[in-house]
């Protein structure tokens, strides 16, 4: 299997811009995380990337063949999204049999096997209108599809919405399984960063209308530290580094950075510096400084 | 090998010392084969290039060996590999962290050396 590009991707629903220049490489035999804040368009560059929307510019391509309506390549890719649960809706009227049945027939490679060891393993009432389901049940479906699908390259968006603690492990597990077995490509969308951030090789970070950055898990957390310590002692320590999220009370002060090939922070007496998350990173990286209190 | 992963450290390193452990505890015996990359990753639910990294770590310090085609096998003389190795980290990583905070508590010298003394069973 070939990498799948996107070149200069923009997508714009009327006058609103949701991604610009978006310029991104999926290799094969890699579990993605992409990860980002509510409405920043993580569905919108999952579904420009499987041709399921029209890109406003830009070109998404598999091998040197373009994606957009063409079949060829199309069977190589899978996005399993949200279910729509509006009853006007197409899929919201189906009921779940009749939507895994269209899925059977949309994907070249389904594996009706599986389907149905997920289905008896997920205890899924197949007679029940999807519209009718809970948030968990519904989220099952999309896994289904996408495991089923067993297309080289599959997107779930965010798969384990929904889903009770027990069902979310039982998904990872899936998926390593099936990961471990075919060397498919995976990239999963979610916000429970936590528990998934073992699962991924390396994680896509959506912000600002385009990739923020896209890097190894293992090497992105290896150069991400959180240091603390009393406020001017700090800013010396980090006056050269990228700094995120300043917190500082009385004295005190702690701050995340993200260090470049090469710095180093001089271990020393007065400064704790600790490890950090995926999460905690994450929430540094995207997130802001608020209060309930009005701006002065 | 059915430690749970912590936060605290990378996930890989985390997979390479339980290994360790199993062996010094002799819960894998030398010679024997160890469970595969993609065991490792299936019972943690993680990536199994994180999985093959801790495993890679114990190769380079020829704790592990690979049989092409079989698997991965523990080295003859493993256990007092390890052994050493984490005797020379000893100093490092829990003598100088005790001192450290024996510093910051003020704590003097004597004093430090009276608990020790007073109780090291071994």
């Amino acid at each position: 299997m070939e990498n799948l590009i996107c070149k200069n991707l923009c997508k714009s629903y009327k006058d609103k811009e949701v991604l610009k220049d978006v310029n991104l490489t999926l290799e094969p035999g890699k579990i993605y995380g992409l990860i980002g804040r509510n409405g920043v368009g993580k569905t919108t560059l999952l579904s420009l990337i499987s041709a399921q929307s029209t890109v406003t510019s830009g070109e998404v391509t598999l091998g040197n063949e373009p994606v957009w309506e063409n079949p060829n390549a199309l069977q190589h890719i899978c996005f399993s999204r949200e279910l729509g649960m509006s009853v006007s809706t197409g899929t919201g009227a189906m009921k779940v049999k009749q939507y895994l049945k269209a899925a059977k027939m949309f994907y070249p490679n389904w594996d009706e096997e599986m389907a149905q060891k997920l289905i008896k393993l997920f205890e899924l009432d197949m007679k029940k209108q999807i519209a009718k389901l809970s948030k968990g049940m519904a989220s099952m479906i999309t896994i289904i599809v996408a495991l089923a699908s067993k297309a080289p390259y599959t997107f779930l968006d965010e798969p384990v919405a929904g889903l009770d603690v027990v069902a979310r492990d039982m998904f990872y597990r899936l998926l390593i399984e099936e990961y471990t077995e075919s060397g498919r490509t995976f990239v999963i969308s979610t916000h429970i960063i936590e528990e998934a951030a073992d699962v991924f090789e390396e994680v896509i970070i959506v912000k600002n209308h385009g990739i923020f950055l896209k890097e190894h898990t293992d090497a992105l957390l290896e150069r991400a530290r959180h240091i603390s310590g009393r406020a001017d002692v700090i800013d010396t320590v980090t006056q050269d580094m990228h700094t995120y999220h300043e917190e500082n009370i009385g004295r005190s002060k702690g701050v995340t950075v993200l260090l470049e090939p090469g710095q180093k922070i001089s271990s020393n007496d007065e400064i704790t510096v600790q490890k950090v998350s995926l999460q905690n990173l994450f929430v540094a990286l995207c997130g802001e400084e608020i209060s309930l209190k009005n701006e002065r | 090998m059915n430690e749970i992963l912590t936060q605290e450290k990378s996930i890989y390193i985390q997979i390479s010392e339980m290994i360790e452990n199993d062996i010094l505890r002799d819960i894998l015996l030398e010679g024997e084969k160890t469970p595969s990359t993609n065991d490792l990753a299936k019972l943690y639910s993680i990536n199994p290039a994180t999985a093959a990294k801790g495993i890679n770590i114990l190769v380079d310090k020829g704790i592990l060996y690979k049989k092409r085609g079989i698997g991965m096998f523990v080295e003859q003389g493993a256990k007092e590999k390890i052994k050493n190795t984490r005797k020379s980290e000893f100093y490092k990583n829990y003598v100088e962290a005790l001192i450290q905070e024996a510093k910051n508590l003020g704590i003097s010298r004597e004093e430090l050396v009276h608990m020790i003394q007073e109780h090291a069973t071994v």
